[in-house]
C-alpha cells in the first residue's frame, strides 16, 4: 500500500475506530461528552487525510489497492480496498469537511439532549462517516453498494434518533422503505454485471443491451437515494432528524451519493445512451417539480428540502447530458452551500424553537452573523454571479444547450428563475420584516454554532474557482464564456430575488401560490406509495395470511383428520398416545445405537 | 475412542448423569448441562477447527461393523460410520456453539420439570449432531428419529396454550416425512447393497432413470417438509408459537437445517442428474417460499409467528440457492443455513426475553421499549440488520451469493427472489418501529428491567458471528471449499450427460445451440 493509499485507508477507518469504541464501551458513550471528543477527533484525523490527499493529487494519477473479501476456489470474487483518484479525492474533502462542520455544530445544537442520547448521536456521525467514507473510495460497484447501504442504514437510525416522536419513527422508516425498494436496482445491477463481466468494475466494456440494463438499474437505486420523482417523497420526512443530521446526510452528502456513483460509473452511463436520456428528463423534472413545492413549504427546512432534490435533479440531468464533470462540480458547490443553509436554519431553529417561517421575521437584527451567512449561502444557491452555485450552475446549463430540443434546458431555467424566487422568500420571512412573537425573545448563537457557518461560507462562496481545477484534474472542458448561458441564468438569478422582494417584502402572496399548495396538499405521488403500501402489500398479505390458515393449513389439516379416522378402525393395536410411540421411538433407536458401539 | 465418537455421545452421557440426579436437585441439573455442553462445544468447534477444507474427502472418519440386513444381492453390511466433511462441518460448529447458549436461555423460562427437559436438551444434541456427521444411511436415520422427538416431548410438556395442537401437527407432519424417507432408504439399501453414503453416492448413477426419480422425490418430500418449504410450511408457525424460547431456538437455529442439509447430501450429492431436472421447481419454489413467507410476515401481529414466517421466507433463499446448482449458490446457501441459524436464533432469544418480561407475544402490547430497555434495542436492532442483510453483517454474504448462483442459473426466478430483499426490510423494520420505536403506550411496560449480564453473555458470541461472518467470510467459505468444488463436478458431469442425451433429440432442430446449456 502506497503513502497516499494508507491516508485513504485512514481517513475511512479513523472514523470506524472512533464508532467501534463507542458501540464496545458503554460507559465512553453513555458520559455524552468523551464520546463526542473522540468522534470529533476521529473526524478531523479523517479530514486532515482528505486535505492531505488533495494537496498531494497529481492531474492524472490513479492508484488503487485491494483485499479479498469473498473467495473460493482461491478466487476473490468480492474485493474492498480504497481508490484513490481525483473523483476520490475531491469527495472525500468535500465529504469530511462538512461532516465535520456539522458535528462541531452539532455539539452546541445537541446540548439539552441527555449524556447517552448525545453519545448515541456522535457514534452515529461516526458510523455515517466511515459509510460515506467506504462508498468514496470504493475500488469497485461492490463495495460502493456496502457503503451504500451502510449509509442507508445511519440515514435510518439518524433520521429516527429521536425515536419516542411517532413521526421521526414513521419517517425513518419511510426512508428506509423507499431507498430500499429502489437499491433493488443496485442489487441486480450487480447481478447483471458480475454474470457479464465476473466483476464489479465500473470500467468493464459490456454489449449496448447489458450497459442498458446495468445502468438502468443503478439509476433506479439513484432515482431513491438522491430522491428523484417519483420517489423523492421519503426526503421532506426524513426532515424529522436533528437539522444538522439533515445538512450532513440529507443535504451535502448522503444523498448525493447517488449523483456520485453516476460519476463513478460514467463509464458504464458512457455506453449507454438509452439511460441517460432518462436522465435528463428525470433530473429536470424533478429539479422544476421540486422547486415548485418549494415555494409553499411553510417549514424552513422542508423549502431546503424540496431545493435539494430540485438541484439534485440538476446534476442528475448534467448527468444525462453526459457531463460527469458538471453534475460532480455541482455537487460539491452545492455539499457547502446547502449543509450552510441548513446549518443556519439549525441555528435559526435552535432560537426561535420553531420549524415554521411564520415563528420567524426580523432576525437579521436579532442574529446578524447566522443572517449574513445564510444570506450567502441563499444567493449562492439562487446563483448570483460571482458565487460558488452560479459557476456550477451554469456549467450545468451550458452542457444542456440544445439538448433534446432545449426543453430540459428551459425547465432548468425555469428552475433557476424558481429557485431564486423561493430562497428570495426565505430570507424575507426569516430576517427581512418584523419579528413574531417567537422571535422577540431570538439570540444569536454560540460560538460552536457560528464557526461552522462562516468556515463553510468560504467554500459557498469561492469554490466556484475551483472549477478549472476540477476540471483539469477530471479531464473535461471547463472555461468561462460570456454566451447565451451564463447571461439568461444571471438575469434570471437576479430577477428572482427581486420577485421575490418585490412579492413578499411588500407582504402580498405569490402568484400561482394557491395552485402550488393545492398541489402540495394533494401530494399525490405521496398518496399513491402510502396507498400501495396500505392496500397492495398490507392488504395482500392480509389475504395471504387468511389462506394461508384456512386453505393451505385447511387442506393439510383435512389430510392428517382423514388419515386419523381410517386409522380409527386399527385402533385397539395401539394405546393411542402419541406419547408412547414417541417415547418407544427414541429408546428403540438410542439402543440400536448403544448396540452398534458397544458390540 | 475416535473423537467424533465422543463428540455424539458426550450430551448422551450428559443425559445420563441429569437423569441420575434427584428431582429437586434444580441447580445441579443445569450446571450438568451446562458443563455437558460446554465441553461438546469446545470439541466440537476443536474438530471443526482441525479439518482440512481444501479436501473433500471425509475426515475424523470412524467405521465399524455394525449388523446386517438383507439385501437383492446378498446382505447388506451396516456399519457405524461418522465423518466431517466440507458439507457438515459448518453446521456440527453451530449446532456445538448453540448447546450452551441455548442452555443459558433457559434459566428465564423454565422452571417446571427442569430435570426432564433438560434429558431432552442434550438428547437432541445427539440427534443433531449423528444426523450431520452419520456417513452411513440406517445410521442417519436412525439419529434424525432421535432428534425429532426430543422437540415433541420440549413442545408438548412447555408449550403455550395451544401446545396440543402444535404438537401433534410437528409429529404428523415430520413423521409423514420420515416414514416416506424411510421407504426411499430402505429400497436404496436393498437395490444397491450397502448404506454407505460415499458409496451409496458413487453408486447411485447405476439405478434406472424412474427408480431416481421417486427416490429423489422420496427424500425431497422429507426434507422439504422438514426446512420446511412452502407449501409444507404451516407446521412451523404454529411449533414455533407454542415452543418455549429454547425450543424455538434450537427448531430453527439447528433442526431446521436438517431438512436443508438433507437436500444438499442426499438430493443434491446422491442424485445430481436428477436435482438438474428437479432444479426448475425446486428453485421456483424456494422463491416462492422468500416472497410468500415474507407478505405472511407482514400480516403478523404475533411477534413469534412474525420470525416463523420470517424463517419461512429466509429457508426459500437457502433452498434457492442449493438447487441453482452453482458454486456461488451452493457456497452462499451452506453459509446461509449457518447464518439463519444464528440471526434467527438470536430473534428467537430477543422475543423469549422480552416474553418473560411481559407475558405477551402481541405486537400490540408494546412500542417505546427502546426508551426503557436501550441494551436490548441494540441488540435488537443487530439482529434484524444481520437478517435484512445489511452488508459488513452476515446475511449479506449468503444472501448476496445465493443470489449471484441463481441468477447465473435463472434470472427470471432470481429477479423473483431480489423482491424479498425489500420485503424483508418491510416487515422486519415494521415490527421494529411498532416494538421499539415511539412512546411507551402501555402502562406494563413503564417497569421492564433491561437485560442482565447473562442475557448479555449468551448473545455475545452470535453477534461476533454475525460480524465476523460479515467482515471475513472466508473463514467460514474456505471450509466448504474442497468439498463444494467436488460436488460441483460431479454436477458438471452430470449436465455434461444430460446435455448428451438430449443432444441427438434437439440436433436437428436447433443445430447451432447443441451446445448452449
Amino acid at each position: 500500500m502506497s503513502t497516499l493509499q494508507s491516508w485513504a485507508a485512514l481517513a475511512v477507518l479513523a472514523p470506524l475506530a472512533a464508532a467501534l469504541l463507542c458501540v464496545v464501551l458503554p460507559p465512553l458513550r453513555k458520559a455524552g461528552k468523551p464520546a463526542a471528543a473522540l468522534c470529533l477527533l476521529s473526524s478531523l484525523v479523517s479530514a486532515g487525510s482528505a486535505l492531505y490527499l488533495l494537496t498531494q493529487h497529481e492531474t492524472g494519477s490513479v492508484s488503487r489497492t485491494t483485499i479479498p473479501w469473498i473467495v473460493f476456489g482461491g478466487k476473490a470474487i468480492a474485493s474492498i480496498g480504497v481508490h484513490v483518484d481525483a473523483t476520490s479525492v475531491v469527495m472525500l474533502v468535500v465529504v469530511t469537511m462538512v461532516a465535520l462542520c456539522v458535528q462541531i455544530f452539532s455539539t452546541a445544537y445537541m446540548h439539552d439532549e441527555k449524556p447517552s442520547s448525545y453519545g448515541r448521536y456522535f457514534t452515529l456521525h461516526a458510523l455515517f462517516l466511515f459509510s460515506m467514507n467506504t462508498l468514496v473510495v470504493a475500488p469497485n460497484l461492490m463495495q460502493l453498494f456496502a457503503g451504500w447501504e451502510l449509509v442507508g442504514l445511519t440515514s435510518y437510525l439518524l433520521i429516527g434518533f429521536w425515536f419516542q416522536k411517532p413521526s421521526a419513527a414513521k419517517a425513518s422508516v419511510k426512508a428506509f422503505w423507499m431507498t430500499k425498494l429502489a437499491d433493488m436496482g443496485f442489487v441486480f445491477a450487480l447481478l447483471v454485471l458480475f454474470v457479464a463481466t465476473r466483476g464489479f468494475e465500473w470500467s468493464a466494456r459490456l454489449s449496448t443491451e447489458t450497459a442498458t440494463l446495468v445502468t438502468a438499474l443503478l439509476f433506479l437505486a439513484v432515482v431513491g437515494k438522491s430522491a428523484q420523482f417519483p420517489l423523492h417523497v421519503w426526503l421532506p420526512d426524513a426532515m424529522e432528524g436533528p437539522t444538522p443530521v439533515s445538512a450532513l446526510l440529507h443535504a451535502a452528502t448522503m444523498v448525493a451519493a447517488g449523483v456520485f456513483l453516476i460519476v463513478r460509473a460514467d463509464p458504464l452511463f458512457a455506453q449507454a445512451p438509452a439511460t441517460r436520456d432518462v436522465m435528463l428528463w428525470i433530473g429536470s423534472g424533478t429539479a422544476l417539480f421540486a422547486a415548485c413545492l418549494a415555494l409553499v413549504q411553510t417549514d424552513i427546512k422542508k423549502v431546503l428540502a424540496y431545493s435539494t432534490c430540485s438541484q439534485l435533479g440538476y446534476m442528475v440531468a448534467a448527468l444525462g447530458a453526459g457531463s460527469a464533470f458538471a453534475g460532480f462540480f455541482h455537487l460539491g458547490t452545492h455539499a457547502f452551500f446547502k449543509a450552510l443553509l441548513f446549518l443556519g436554519a439549525g441555528s435559526v431553529i435552535h432560537a426561535v424553537h420553531s420549524n415554521e417561517l411564520a415563528d420567524m421575521g426580523g432576525l437579521r437584527k436579532k442574529m446578524p452573523w447566522t443572517a449574513l451567512t445564510f444570506g450567502l449561502g441563499a444567493l449562492s444557491l439562487a446563483g448570483v454571479p460571482g458565487l460558488a452555485g452560479f459557476f456550477s450552475k451554469d456549467h450545468v446549463l451550458s452542457e444542456l444547450e440544445g439538448r433534446a430540443g432545449w426543453i430540459p434546458w428551459a425547465l432548468l431555467m425555469l428552475t433557476s428563475f424558481l429557485t431564486a424566487f423561493y430562497m428570495g422568500r426565505v430570507l424575507i420571512k426569516a430576517f427581512g420584516g418584523a419579528p413574531s412573537a417567537k422571535a422577540h425573545h431570538a439570540h444569536e448563537s454560540g460560538g460552536a454554532m457560528l464557526l461552522p457557518l462562516f468556515v463553510l461560507a468560504v467554500p459557498a462562496v469561492g469554490a466556484g474557482f475551483f472549477g478549472g481545477k476540477l476540471a483539469e484534474w477530471s479531464g473535461a472542458e471547463y472555461h468561462l464564456h460570456l454566451g447565451l448561458t451564463p447571461i439568461v441564468a444571471s438575469c434570471l438569478a437576479l430577477g428572482g430575488i427581486f420577485a421575490a422582494l418585490a412579492v413578499f417584502g411588500r407582504g402580498k402572496t405569490a402568484p400561482f401560490t394557491s395552485v402550488l399548495e393545492g398541489l402540495d396538499r394533494a401530494s399525490a405521488v405521496d398518496r399513491t406509495w402510502a396507498g400501495l403500501y396500505r392496500h397492495v402489500l398490507l392488504g395482500v398479505s392480509a389475504v395471504m395470511g387468511f389462506i394461508d390458515r384456512y386453505v393451505v393449513d385447511g387442506l393439510m389439516n383435512a389430510i392428517g383428520y382423514s388419515t386419523i379416522e381410517s386409522g380409527a378402525s386399527v385402533r385397539r393395536l395401539q394405546t393411542g398416545r402419541i406419547h408412547d410411540y414417541a417415547m418407544a421411538v427414541v429408546v428403540g433407536a438410542l439402543l440400536i445405537v448403544l448396540w452398534g458401539v458397544l458390540r | 475412542m475416535n473423537n467424533l465418537t465422543l463428540l455424539v455421545f458426550l450430551p448422551l452421557v450428559g443425559a445420563l448423569l441429569v437423569a441420575a440426579t434427584p428431582k429437586a436437585a434444580v441447580s445441579a441439573q443445569r450446571a450438568i448441562t451446562l458443563v455437558t455442553m460446554l465441553a461438546t462445544m469446545v470439541l466440537g468447534l476443536s474438530v471443526c477447527l482441525d479439518f482440512d477444507g481444501a479436501s473433500a474427502a471425509a475426515q475424523h472418519v470412524i467405521e465399524r461393523p455394525w449388523f446386517s440386513l438383507p439385501g437383492a444381492s446378498g446382505s447388506v453390511p451396516i456399519a457405524f460410520k461418522l465423518g466431517l466433511d466440507g458439507i457438515s462441518v459448518l453446521m456440527v460448529a453451530l449446532t456445538a456453539l448453540l448447546g450452551p447458549i441455548v442452555v443459558l436461555s433457559t434459566w428465564g423460562h423454565i422452571h417446571e420439570r427442569v430435570k426432564e427437559f433438560m434429558v431432552w436438551l442434550l438428547v437432541m444434541q445427539t440427534g443433531m449432531l449423528g444426523v450431520f456427521l452419520s456417513l452411513d444411511l440406517v445410521l442417519f436415520y436412525v439419529f434424525w428419529e432421535v432428534s425429532l422427538v426430543p422437540l415433541y416431548f420440549i413442545l408438548g410438556i412447555w408449550g403455550g396454550d395451544r401446545r396440543l395442537y402444535a404438537t401433534i401437527k410437528f409429529f404428523l407432519y415430520t413423521l409423514s416425512g420420515s416414514l416416506v424417507m424411510m421407504i426411499a432408504v430402505i429400497a436404496l439399501l436393498y437395490q444397491l447393497g450397502t448404506a454407505d453414503i460415499p458409496t451409496l453416492i458413487e453408486r447411485v448413477s447405476s439405478l434406472p432413470h424412474g427408480t431416481q426419480v421417486w427416490m429423489f422425490g422420496a427424500f425431497a418430500l422429507a426434507f422439504c417438509i422438514k426446512v420446511p418449504v412452502m407449501p409444507f410450511h404451516t407446521w412451523l408457525p404454529d411449533a414455533h408459537t407454542e415452543a418455549p424460547t429454547s425450543g424455538s431456538v434450537i427448531l430453527a437455529g439447528v433442526l431446521l437445517k436438517m431438512g436443508t442439509y438433507g437436500l444438499l447430501r442426499f438430493c443434491i450429492q446422491m442424485f445430481p442428474g436428477i436435482s438438474l431436472e428437479a432444479a426448475p421447481w425446486m428453485m421456483g419454489l424456494g422463491a416462492a417460499g422468500i416472497v410468500y413467507g415474507a407478505w405472511l410476515a407482514s400480516a403478523q401481529n404475533d411477534i413469534k409467528r412474525l420470525v416463523a414466517c420470517s424463517s419461512v421466507s429466509h429457508l426459500g433463499y437457502v433452498v434457492l440457492g442449493l438447487f441453482a446448482l452453482t458454486q456461488a449458490g451452493l457456497r452462499g446457501s451452506v453459509l446461509q443455513m449457518v447464518n439463519h441459524g444464528i440471526s434467527t436464533g438470536l430473534l428467537f432469544l430477543l422475543v423469549g426475553m422480552i416474553y418473560e418480561r411481559r407475558h405477551t407475544r402481541a405486537l400490540d402490547q408494546y412500542g417505546g421499549i427502546a426508551s426503557v430497555m436501550p441494551v436490548y434495542a441494540v441488540f435488537f436492532v443487530v439482529t434484524v440488520l444481520s437478517s435484512v442483510g445489511l452488508p459488513g453483517l452476515n446475511g449479506f454474504v449468503g444472501e448476496y451469493l445465493i443470489l449471484l448462483g441463481s441468477f447465473q442459473a435463472s434470472p427470471w426466478i432470481a429477479a423473483v427472489s431480489v423482491t424479498g430483499v425489500i420485503f424483508g426490510a418491510v416487515y422486519l423494520l415494521m415490527a421494529t418501529r411498532k416494538f421499539l420505536w415511539g412512546p411507551v403506550t402501555h402502562k406494563a411496560n413503564e417497569g421492564l428491567a433491561d437485560l442482565g449480564a447473562r442475557e448479555v453473555g449468551l448473545m455475545v458470541p452470535l453477534v461476533v458471528l454475525c460480524f465476523w461472518i460479515g467482515f471475513a467470510p472466508n473463514t467460514f467459505l474456505d471450509r466448504t471449499d474442497g468439498s463444494i468444488d467436488a460436488l460441483v463436478k460431479r454436477i458438471d458431469a452430470a449436465r455434461a450427460v444430460r446435455t448428451a442425451a438430449l443432444a441427438p433429440v434437439e440436433a436437428p432442430l436447433v443445430a447451432t445451440e447443441g451446445e448452449t446449456r
